[in-house]
């Protein structure tokens, strides 16, 4: 009878032992595979020129006033660049950050008149024009010769391209970009948002967790606003969004620095989706802190001021920077609240008055269109994967290294 | 008992103290005088509020919302109780070493000078050399003078709990009490601590709560017996430990209970 029922003991917890490692395995799986498939998809973007590029292509239209003859390539070219050797030009077909296909200058030969082309609509203080020097990597996006008979654009392909610039004699108008699709913009917001938030809720909340845990004395009244801080962990983030653009966005247009969405109007409703966070975390990080400390201190003749800034708070801070670093990576997800907040406008002169997206925001923008770019939004979120792991190493070195002389437990 | 204080300075005197927690009474009319540069020991067994009458002498118990005190606590003559009286002071005057050694996770040097600091002593020379006294009078500088600046938390227990005595020291108290310095500690640790406490005797006065009667009876000058608030006898250690008045001191002593 009793080993029948140790028996039976025994295969439950095999049953649940397996559970929980078959379980446990997936979840692993299930991660992995996650940031496998954002790697694959996003890799092959992700290089200094999306980091430090501008979102948004830069159009500049250029003339030249006469041909100079034949230009003999220098080097050997690739089979894939077509040489117009009457302008001493190699197109190639490439594509875009968002995958169009577009045609962008391969080679320039070294004394090609393009070197020297003009700009069309723009005259320096004199009246002449200014002088746009191509370089390799920029796109034509269009191009017209010979007094407005003849034209070609990107859509034609580099060989067709070539045929047309070795027909012209006279260059009119030739559309150059420098093709955006780059995200520094939108990484910068990401940073101010994070440093005007931090600074902003990181105050209010620490200063809130001490008055509930050291001031303030156990009440009905502490308790329910207690309460409600956990409840306000829990509301969904866009209905902080709501808040920020029927508050926020008002309240700073009315002082007159802003019109409509600002970084401002995002940090000040992220502060808010932080207060809970912070506040929790703080209080967390209090209350573990030996009230023999606390009586040590006061045992001394110190005030409660005194102990509270000298011996609590600097035991608290690796507690509260793990607040923080929730927080951080909070600002960095958000994008419901953003979009609501400050709008969805990627940017590439970032003012904190004006609107502007964070990476976040940017997926969100690259992803809603009515082509979904999967590549660089996977790029992006490579971006953001070690964004918040360089943030979490440097915290936590920090932290650690607070917490070296004080293991009292 | 009164009459046993005789010529002895007094520096403090309890009158009729009664303290309750909310509705339960932890201290029952208790009168007692403690003099100055004596041991005075509370015994007593757990729950007996040794502890809770302890930190009346320092108005620790001012931060337990619910405790009440009724009855008149003199310092020096004056009313401890009396709005006007400066806690700060009081426990500046009046040192506390607690139960579990309670350094504060921060450097040796800081730890003692933290009480000074924030009385406001700011010139460093001057710091520096409480901190050497106040370690030298607790008998620790010999074993952390060459490393003041590393933490606290380094230290062993016996030696975490006389760096307290010193940073308590570093006040320049008249009177230390003691709540059961040596109950977290082993036995070397705490014969150190005891040849400490003989030591600063002559310096200061020193209240001490124990659990250990051998240590009450080894260290100290006068021994308080308490029971369920009561104090039941309190008179020179070597009377209460060879023939106590009453029976139920009688029984505690000999381990009859408690």
């Amino acid at each position: 009878m009793k080993t029948k029922e140790k028996q039976v003991k025994s295969h439950y917890d095999k049953i649940a032992h397996t559970t929980v490692y078959s379980l446990g395995f997936i979840g692993v799986i299930i991660l992995t595979m996650v940031i496998i498939y954002v790697t694959m998809t996003g890799i092959s973007l992700v290089n200094w020129d999306l980091i430090s590029g501008d979102s948004q292509d830069i159009n500049t239209n250029v003339y030249l006033t006469e041909s100079q003859g034949q230009y003999i390539a220098q080097t050997n070219l690739d089979d894939d660049i077509y040489y117009s050797k009457v302008w001493g030009l190699g197109f190639i077909d490439s594509t875009d950050r968002e995958g169009h296909a577009i045609v962008e200058i391969a080679y320039i030969h070294p004394d090609s008149p393009f070197i020297m082309s003009l700009d069309k609509n723009n005259n320096d203080e004199n009246g002449n024009p200014v002088v746009i020097e191509l370089t390799e990597d920029t796109a034509i996006e269009k191009a017209i010769f010979n007094n407005f008979t003849l034209f070609t654009f990107y859509t034609d392909g580099a060989e067709v391209m070539r045929d047309a610039f070795d027909q012209a004699t006279q260059i009119d108008d030739v559309t150059v970009q420098v093709v955006g699709g780059g995200i520094r913009g939108s990484l910068i917001t990401t940073l101010w948002m994070i440093v005007i938030t931090l600074i902003l809720a990181i105050p209010i909340g620490v200063s809130t967790a001490i008055y509930f845990n050291e001031f303030s004395k156990k009440s009905k009244f502490s308790d329910l606003i207690r309460t409600l801080v956990d409840m306000l962990t829990g509301v969904p983030s866009i209905i902080y969004g709501l808040l920020g653009a029927a508050v926020f966005i008002p309240l700073l247009n009315a002082t007159g620095l802003t019109a409509g969405g600002s970084i401002l109007s995002g940090a000040l409703t992220m502060a808010v989706i932080l207060l809970p966070t912070i506040i929790k975390s703080t209080e967390e990080a209090l209350k573990i802190i030996p009230n023999d400390l606390r009586q040590g201190s006061l045992a001394l003749g110190a005030n409660q001021t005194q102990t509270i800034f000298k011996v609590v708070l600097p035991n608290a801070t690796p507690g509260i920077l793990t607040g923080v670093l929730l927080g951080i990576g909070r600002i960095m997800g958000e994008s419901a609240a953003l979009i609501f907040a400050v709008g969805a406008v990627t940017k590439d002169t970032v003012v904190l008055t004006e609107r502007s997206s964070t990476l976040a925001v940017h997926i969100w923008v690259i992803m809603g269109g009515e082509a979904p770019n999967y590549e660089l939004a996977s790029a992006i979120a490579i971006i953001m994967l070690v964004f918040v792991f360089i943030i979490n190493f440097v915290v936590k070195i920090f932290a650690k290294r607070l917490q070296k002389n004080m293991n009292w437990s | 008992m009164n009459k046993i204080e005789k010529q002895n300075k007094v520096v403090f005197e309890l009158k009729n103290i009664n303290l309750f927690y909310d509705d339960f009474q932890a201290i029952k009319d208790i009168t007692m005088n403690i003099n100055a540069n004596e041991v005075t020991a509370f015994i007593g067994p757990s729950g007996c509020g040794k502890s809770t009458f302890i930190r009346i002498l320092n108005r620790m118990n001012d931060l337990i919302p619910s405790c009440e005190i009724t009855g008149d606590v003199l310092f020096k003559q004056k009313d401890a109780y009396n709005k006007d009286f400066d806690v700060i002071e009081l426990r500046s005057k009046v040192g506390m070493v607690f139960q579990k050694p309670n350094p504060f996770p921060m450097s040796i040097y800081d730890n003692i000078a933290y009480g000074p600091k924030c009385q406001g002593i700011r010139d460093k020379k001057a710091l520096d050399e409480i901190v050497e006294s106040s370690l030298k009078k607790a008998a620790l500088w010999n074993e952390v003078s060459d490393r003041l600046k590393k933490s606290a938390m380094s230290l062993s227990g016996g030696q975490q709990q006389r760096l307290c005595i010193a940073r308590t020291i570093a006040m320049k108290p008249e009177v230390i009490l003691m709540d059961e310095p040596t109950s977290a500690l082993d036995p070397v640790s705490t014969s150190k601590i005891e040849d400490l406490i003989n030591e600063l005797k002559n310096d200061y006065t020193i209240v001490i709560v124990t659990h250990n009667m051998q240590q009450a009876a080894r260290i100290s000058d006068r021994t308080a017996f308490f029971l369920l608030g009561e104090l039941i006898e309190f008179d020179d250690t070597t009377k209460i430990f060879s023939k106590p008045i009453h029976k139920k001191t009688e029984d505690y002593i000999t381990g009859r209970f408690g």
